[in-house]
């Protein structure tokens, strides 16, 4: 059975646009009063909630020996297959006879799941706050080793955008027991 | 025959066998780390206890040995033996064992080089505690060297004397022995008396955990990254089965892999560390063609049109030279294309070693002499007289690659030619005389049938990815026949070349690489 379906015909006031036009400025004028929920990037920074997984970082002890001993449980575990490590013989004394001659990883495959945290046995790699390490080329964001403890550097401390001091608790700067 | 339940399965095994062997032949799995079969029995690790009924205690399966009983003893009237490798009192055993041999080790998983293929790994997993109730402190020991490229951890050493036994039994050098007693035991050499025999790799294979490395490997990378390549060593004609496990295209480390036919369980270490040599090389990837002094690279079209040229200019005056480095199927192209005269450079030799449990190193350096021969019919005995005699002006030449050393004698022949043609992979003193050089794959690179001096057809597989241009040498060997005369087959695949060398030859007929397989195949049909 067909139906017959009838077109709507605009009256006098709608032709007039200007009951809409109002109510439109309406919904303006009320956010207008509003807390904002954009922010001014980039003068103004997003603040990642804890535990937010953006770029990595390498650990090191208090001593300055980097605490990754090259066991490639990370890459292994890495879905993306974006770490890539070259272990070689430790240079330092001491147990962990192991270390990363190189370490890479490629920040465009990433997935930022964080299995590579959660697979290391050594806490030494982690996921920080940053977010915005854009860059030119796609071999700019490869980040190597001298990267990741630059990194490190930047947040071992304190959040890296808010510039607040990290309680001692959260630290993670624990010695060497071998 | 004995008539054996092993965990409610029947099992009729020879007598003489132990119950170890006998559950491992029927897929059932019994853990151990003493046992080795190419190696006396100790019974030390007490990894393989098992239950036998009627015995007051466990016993160890890798020593307890199956045989007939008397009628009136037999259990149930009808078995000599029943074994429980799973029961409650079993698998209790299993933990405590493990949680002996780990309350000492180190935990060092992450910074092993074992990991990934470590019996102590795999069997914690499954049969061991999740944890140690060890709360003392652990014995640590530092690294020591044993010998020039072993060294020992001795915490990780679980005292299996696997390899002190190796060292007493195949190698006969017994440069290893057990120091002191019970807690203070340890792996020790003599310090004039180093543990740097041509076997001595063999033992960081054999050693079930980490304890045991090989300088040339440690630290390098993880098993889990590599690829593991069956294939045959190179290095001299006996032709030793291996592993080879690369990552992308280098090559990690060699392993010995089981032939019984050929090498048992080992390998030499000139096989195993002989692959560093093809590293730092001179390769060529792409056709030269020589002008005046120097070479110019050429696409594959023009350097086979250059040979042809420089073949046809004296087509009865040129020989060819076959290779005991290169495969069977390569040698019979080319002896193929010069029936007429056809030989090799001298045969390149070192010392012939056998040691007490029969392993060889075989004083011919070079994988496949035997092949060579069989496949090339007049390969003639003295190439430099003959060269005189018949005045021949070109040689086509299969280069044996960098253990070639040209002596003065075969450089100035050489010098003297027309032209010269050279299937090469690297710049060698070889190809450095040559007016064409065709880039072919290097050792580990290539494909195809080797015969080891015992008449064992073994496959050679490629362990490497093909690189650039180059292009198989039996491929660059049928391009130039078929250029010679259009009228010859034209073959697409190795197969074919194995076909045809079948057909000429009784000994390889019916050849294929799935008749040589893993084990390789005798030419005299039994093994050898
Ligand atoms: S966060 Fe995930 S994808 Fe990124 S490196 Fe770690 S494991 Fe790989
Ligand atoms: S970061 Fe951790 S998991 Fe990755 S190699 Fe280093 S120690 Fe191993
Ligand atoms: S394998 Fe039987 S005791 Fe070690």
């Amino acid at each position: 059975m067909a139906t017959i379906v009838k077109s709507y015909e605009p009256t006098f006031w709608d032709k007039l646009y200007l009951p809409a036009l109002m109510r439109g400025l309406i919904v303006t004028f009320r956010h207008f009063f509003r807390k904002n929920v954009t922010i001014q990037y980039p003068d103004q920074k997003h603040i990642p909630p804890e535990g937010y997984r953006g770029l990595h970082r390498l650990n090191k002890y208090p001593e300055g020996r980097i605490k990754c001993v090259a066991c490639e449980m990370c890459s292994a575990a890495c879905p993306a297959d974006c770490i890539h490590i070259i272990p070689g013989p430790s240079p330092w004394d001491g147990g962990k006879e192991r270390y990363p001659v190189r370490f890479d990883i490629d920040l465009l495959r990433c997935i930022f799941c964080g299995f590579c945290e959660m697979a290391c046995p050594e806490e030494a790699i982690e996921l920080t706050e940053i977010y915005d390490f854009s860059d030119y080329t796609r071999d700019d964001l490869v980040i190597d080793k001298e990267g990741l403890l630059e990194v490190y550097d930047l947040t071992k401390d304190q959040n890296y955008y808010t510039k607040k001091n990290l309680s001692k608790a959260s630290s993670v700067n624990t010695s060497i027991d071998t | 025959m004995p008539l054996l339940k092993i965990d409610g399965k029947e099992i009729e095994i020879k007598s003489g066998t132990t119950v170890l062997q006998a559950a491992e032949a029927n897929g059932i799995e019994i853990p151990y780390y003493c046992y080795h079969p190419a190696l006396e029995i100790v019974g030390s690790c007490r990894m393989c206890l098992v239950q036998v009924e009627g015995m007051p205690k466990l016993q160890v399966s890798c020593n307890t040995f199956v045989s007939d009983v008397s009628s009136d003893r037999k259990v149930d009237g009808k078995y000599d033996m029943v074994v429980h490798t799973q029961n409650d009192l079993v698998v209790q055993e299993r933990k405590n064992i493990l949680e002996f041999l780990l309350l000492n080790h180190p935990l060092d998983c992450s910074v092993c080089d074992q990991a990934g293929e470590c019996y102590l790994q795999d069997y914690s997993f499954k049969f061991g505690n999740a944890h140690s109730r060890f709360d003392e402190n652990k014995r640590v020991r530092p690294n020591e060297f044993l010998g020039s490229q072993i060294v020992i951890n001795h915490n990780r050493c679980i005292m299996c004397s696997q390899c002190v036994r190796f060292t007493q039994e195949i190698s006969g050098t017994s440069e290893l022995f057990v120091e002191a007693r019970g807690y203070n035991s340890k792996i020790a050499v003599l310090e004039d008396n180093p543990l740097d025999n041509l076997l001595a790799g063999n033992v960081a294979d054999i050693c079930p955990v980490g304890a045991l490395l090989s300088t040339d490997y440690i630290h390098k990378n993880r098993i889990w990254n590599l690829k593991k390549q069956p294939s045959v060593c190179q290095d001299c004609s006996v032709g030793c089965n291996v592993d080879v496990f690369s990552q992308t295209d280098q090559i990690l480390r060699l392993t010995a892999r089981e032939n019984l036919d050929v090498n048992g369980y080992f390998m030499c270490d000139i096989g195993r560390y002989g692959f560093h040599r093809y590293e730092e090389i001179d390769r060529v990837l792409q056709p030269m063609v020589r002008k005046g002094d120097s070479f110019v690279s050429a696409d594959w079209e023009t350097a086979i049109q250059k040979t042809i040229d420089l073949i046809k200019k004296n087509k009865s005056n040129t020989a060819g030279i076959v290779s005991p480095f290169h495969t069977n199927e390569s040698n019979f192209l080319l002896g193929q294309i010069f029936k007429d005269v056809l030989g090799s450079l001298p045969p390149i030799t070192g010392e012939e070693i056998t040691y007490p449990s029969g392993f060889r190193i075989s004083a011919d350096r070079s994988p496949n002499t035997r092949g060579m021969n069989d496949i090339c019919e007049g390969i003639v005995e003295d190439l430099a007289s003959k060269i005189k005699t018949q005045d021949i002006r070109t040689l086509f030449i299969l280069d044996d690659g960098v253990d070639r050393k040209l002596d003065d004698k075969w450089k100035k022949i050489i010098g003297k030619m027309d032209s010269v043609i050279v299937l090469s992979y690297a710049m060698t003193d070889l190809a450095k005389l040559a007016h064409v050089v065709l880039p072919g794959h290097a050792p580990l690179e290539r494909e195809g049938t080797i015969t080891n001096d015992k008449g064992r057809i073994q496959w050679l597989r490629p362990s490497l990815p093909v690189k650039v241009e180059s292009k198989p040498d039996w491929e660059i060997l049928m391009l130039v026949r078929n250029a010679l005369d259009k009228k010859t087959e034209h073959f697409v695949e190795l197969g074919e070349v194995m076909k045809k060398m079948g057909e000429k030859f009784e000994n390889y007929a019916g050849i294929t690489f799935f008749k040589v397989g893993n084990q390789g195949y005798s030419i005299n049909g039994k093994s050898s």
